[in-house]
């Protein structure tokens, strides 16, 4: 029998796979603070022929107006666009302060400065989808991955990072 | 009495009919959003990797010349998925993976069954009783069962009939035979039969599937594993890979899990990492997906043990 994991240059990609894999076994995971039961995402469409879940009626986009001033908190925001069990926007965004960001999205360390009011964010953000039919971005708002507080706390952040 | 019988009979036929209409109905009125869609010909099998919609890596991988000149990438995050993992494969590594402890495991386990009880060995051999090349064939369509089966639905149905066993699809038991009987094809080019109409028909649903985003995060398969989506980009710590060539190397030893898992597990784990319910192993859904894979790994080397 040869080694295992005997020579250096195949050992670096397996722990490097260890890492990853590790990163894809973490979804599904529900978040520590909930104490909710943990969901097996059955009250979403699914892929299957049979269970109900696969005639649930994907959630069509809407263009959502922010109601009343924004009053966010951008602390929290910054927590929640990097949590990943919440936000997770920095799966593909780089955002300010973020680790290991993505680079599907635009750059937003600055998005503060790029002129755009809240009410425009808020949509954007509530789903993509109403300026972009196509986007990979999730509709945070849309498919409640975050509350209408949580929101106005991201877009909050988003505003302050100049 | 005959009559009460009878007239409540019909009813019943009524009612299901009623029931069966109202349901296709409803099945088809579902909304559901589809990922911008790439042509793909499933004649070319693994050829289409080559495509840019799928990140071009071929060249990177298609063989042991290709994979030996982009070996500086490896460890590379940049560059790295480009070799669509293919160098941790059996020909590629010198490493004494744990992937071949599965494969010893999978080989005693179906000789202490097939010596028990021969008819295991020519169910899962379809009469022949040498395994050599047969699961570069597979999934296909058994008109016997009527029905496709993947290696795994076979080994789980030749356990059931053969020895009454339930080696359920996913389980250790099955994945380890499974990866003993592919072993049994390592090297020889993958040749899922496209001129069955079965076949195209599942790669058709398969493909659909695809493409058809689901879940919390309403993604699609697409969203992550095509180039206008997520492919070659950065999620988070992971970079999605092109689906081509993929089927070739599972079961595979999948190091953070410390076990050996099945594509059709793998799928089920990219459903959930996309908040989506994630189906069991042999799901109709999953098998119409592992065909429209398999397909895009048509004339690339079955190449198992892998880890990855
Ligand atoms: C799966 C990847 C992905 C995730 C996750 C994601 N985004 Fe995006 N986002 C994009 C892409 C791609 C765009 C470019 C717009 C498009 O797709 O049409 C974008 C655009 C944006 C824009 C618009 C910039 C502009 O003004 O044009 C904002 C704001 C934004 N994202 C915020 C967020 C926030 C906040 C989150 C987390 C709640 C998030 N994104 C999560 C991919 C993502
Ligand atoms: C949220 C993004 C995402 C979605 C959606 C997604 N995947 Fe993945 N998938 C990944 C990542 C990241 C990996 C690990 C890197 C790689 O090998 O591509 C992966 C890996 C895989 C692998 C293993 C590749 C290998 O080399 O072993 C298969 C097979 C696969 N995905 C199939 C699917 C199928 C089928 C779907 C739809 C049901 C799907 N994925 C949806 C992100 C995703």
């Amino acid at each position: 029998m040869r080694s295992i994991f005997g020579k250096g240059l195949t050992v670096a990609p397996l722990l490097l796979a260890v890492a990853l894999a590790g990163c894809a076994a973490e979804p599904g995971k529900p978040t520590q603070a909930a104490k909710a039961k943990p969901s097996d995402f059955s009250e979403w469409p699914c892929m299957s022929y049979t269970l109900a879940c696969g005639k649930i009626p994907t959630r069509k986009p809407v263009t959502q107006a922010l109601v009343g001033p924004l009053n966010g908190d951008p602390v929290r925001g910054q927590a929640l666009a990097n949590e990943r069990s919440k936000g997770n926007c920095v799966a593909c965004h780089l955002l300010k302060g973020a680790e290991q960001p993505g680079s599907k999205g635009p750059d937003l360390t600055a998005y503060g400065t790029w002129g755009r009011s809240d009410a425009e964010i808020y949509a954007l953000v509530y789903d993509m989808r109403s300026r972009n039919p196509d986007t990979v971005m999730p509709p945070a708002g849309a498919n409640q991955i975050l509350t209408d507080q949580e929101l106005r706390d991201v877009i909050a952040f988003l505003q302050s990072s100049k | 009495m005959a009559g009460t019988h009878h007239f409540s009979l019909t009813r019943l036929a009524l009612a299901t009919l009623c029931a069966v209409a109202v349901n296709t109905q409803a099945a088809d009125a579902v909304y559901r959003e589809a990922f911008p869609r790439v042509a793909i010909d499933p004649s070319r099998g693994v050829a289409g990797g080559g495509d840019a919609d799928f990140g071009a890596t071929l060249q990177y991988w298609q063989d042991d010349q290709a994979l030996e000149k982009s070996k500086p990438w490896i460890g590379n995050p940049e560059h790295e998925w480009k070799l669509n993992w293919k160098f941790m494969d059996l020909d590629h590594t010198d490493d004494m993976h744990p992937g071949y402890l599965a494969l010893e495991q999978g080989e005693k386990l179906f000789k202490f069954w097939a010596k028990r009880e021969p008819a295991f060995r020519t169910c899962l051999g379809e009469g022949k009783t040498d395994f050599k090349g047969l699961a570069a064939g597979y999934p296909k369509y058994d008109p016997k069962l009527k029905k496709i089966m993947t290696v795994e639905s076979r080994v789980e149905h030749c356990a059931k009939t053969a020895l009454w066993e339930d080696f359920k699809q996913g389980s250790p038991a099955n994945n380890q035979i499974s990866l003993y009987f592919k072993s049994l094809s390592t090297n020889m080019p993958i040749k899922v039969d496209t001129s069955s109409t079965e076949i195209m028909d599942s790669y058709r649903r398969g493909e659909k599937l695809f493409y058809t985003k689901v879940g919390q995060y309403n993604f699609s398969c697409a969203s992550c594993h095509t180039t206008t989506g997520l492919l070659g980009q950065r999620f988070r710590g992971q970079v999605p890979t092109s689906p081509f060539a993929d089927a070739a190397h599972f079961p595979t030893y999948r190091v953070g899990l410390g076990d050996i898992e099945s594509l059709q597990q793998r799928f089920m784990r990219c459903n959930l990492q996309a908040r989506t319910k994630g189906l069991p192993p042999g799901d109709p859904a999953y098998t119409d997906l592992e065909v429209f894979y398999t397909v895009l790994s048509n004339d690339y080397p079955v190449s198992v043990p892998s880890a990855r």
